[in-house]
């Protein structure tokens, strides 16, 4: 399997791959938002800010579902940065790879990229793997998960005090185990739900690929299927984003 | 495949500085002028309905611009149609009136015509009388016829007062 460069400085290790991802997501997430209001337009909308005019509506509508319309504006922002974030991420890794055949112990200067050790592990050379995407790493994730979460959690306490610490011991102070679980188990699923889909389909394009020229068809097939797979990651996060927000800030018979 | 924990700082990181740049630089501006298209469909709708009330008071107004231009003429002909009445009675009376007039001055006319011929016809009557009566005079006098015509005369002079 394909080795990620780890570099450690100051005894800090930072996977540079990771770190790519994330940046070019971001960029390239910025540039596209950039576009669309480059030439902003009241009566004359460019076709791009049509899209993302679009996209914001779709957003809204999509909150709104979750929560009571009023409180649904102020998260269009934060439900829009989350889908481009998490779909363009998603797609990242989908059209190639660069990959770089390590044998030897490869330095920057005194940084240490792949060790020994590493190569030696892998049977004298390594696959090193450049270009992912950032959402195939489970520490990414993981950092989007933990947004979420504290976002959820400071909302609650912050918007819905009284009724946010209630849950907790609902339906019987005794439960209080069992919120706290769900509690938790909430951001690790987010994170998990999406890693493990977007690296399972990254695993099976690594696995399609070593079929060689017959695996093309299924290869196009599948990546079709991943852009899919990716929309509707992106998707389910931001709406269980919304939802736990929703849950968590809401109180009940204000919310019908 | 490791955790690593600076991938995850740094997705948080990349994501919060995500959001509000395009809190600031993108979506802001987005919404401001999505609201301002609100705004402007808004303004549109309501310059529109004004518009409609406005052509609807118009239209209104020529309805009844025309019902009272209807009204006049309809009056102007009526009044024009009493007016040639009275106008043709008129006419007709004066005509009547002076047909009369003309038959009367007719009469009157013939009245002194009548009595110009008559009064004609009575002096040249006594004026044949009178030479009738020399050459009677003339020829036949004598005492007794001349007497008895002074008589006569004097009695028609006496007689009549």
């Amino acid at each position: 399997m394909h080795v990620f460069p780890i570099i450690e400085l100051g005894g800090i290790p930072f996977d540079l791959s990771s770190i790519i991802a994330i940046l070019v997501s971001s960029i390239l997430v910025f540039a596209l938002a950039r576009a669309a209001v480059s030439n902003l337009s009241v009566h004359n909308p460019s076709k791009i800010q049509n899209f993302m005019e679009w996209v914001l509506e779709f957003m809204h509508s999509t909150i709104a579902s979750t929560m009571p319309m009023h409180r649904a504006k102020r998260f269009i922002t934060l439900g829009t940065t989350l889908i481009m974030f998490i779909f363009i991420s998603n797609l990242l890794g989908l059209p190639f790879g660069i990959v770089t055949d390590v044998k030897e112990e490869l330095k920057w200067g005194n940084v240490v990229v792949i060790s020994q050790e590493t190569i030696e592990e892998h049977g004298g050379y390594a696959h090193v793997a450049w270009w992912k995407s950032p959402t195939a790493d489970i520490a990414v994730t993981a950092g989007l998960a933990i947004v979420v979460f504290l976002l959820v959690h400071i909302l609650g306490l912050m918007m819905n005090t009284k009724h946010y610490l209630k849950h907790y011991f609902e339906p019987y102070w005794f439960f209080f185990p069992l919120n706290v679980i769900k509690e938790i188990s909430k951001p690790v699923t987010l994170a998990l739900r999406l890693y493990a889909n977007i690296f399972a389909g990254e695993v099976l394009i690594a696995t399609i690929l070593m079929l060689g020229w017959i695996g093309f068809p299924l290869l196009s097939i599948w990546q079709g299927f991943s852009i899919f797979i990716g929309a509707i990651q992106a998707f389910l996060f931001t709406v269980l984003t919304m939802v736990y927000i929703s849950q968590a800030t809401v109180h009940e018979e204000e919310g019908h | 495949m490791e955790f690593v924990w600076t991938s995850t700082v740094i997705a948080i990181v990349a994501f919060v500085l995500l959001y509000f740049l395009l809190n600031k630089y993108a979506f802001g501006p987005l919404f401001g002028i999505m609201e301002k298209r609100r705004e402007l469909v808004q303004e549109q709708i309501s310059s529109a309905e004004n518009n409609r009330k406005q052509a609807e008071q118009h239209l209104e107004e020529q309805k009844q611009a025309l019902q009272q231009a209807r009204k006049d003429a309809y009056e102007i002909i009526e009044q024009a149609k009493t007016t040639s009445t009275k106008q043709a009675d008129v006419i007709i009376e004066s005509a009547k009136a002076e047909a009369s007039r003309l038959k009367e001055e007719a009469v009157q006319d013939i009245q002194t015509e009548k009595n110009k011929a008559l009064a004609a016809v009575r002096s040249e009557v006594s004026g044949l009388s009178v030479k009738i009566a020399s050459k009677i005079l003339d020829k036949q006098i004598d005492q007794k016829a001349q007497e008895q015509l002074v008589d006569q005369y004097l009695n028609e002079v006496g007689g009549k007062p």
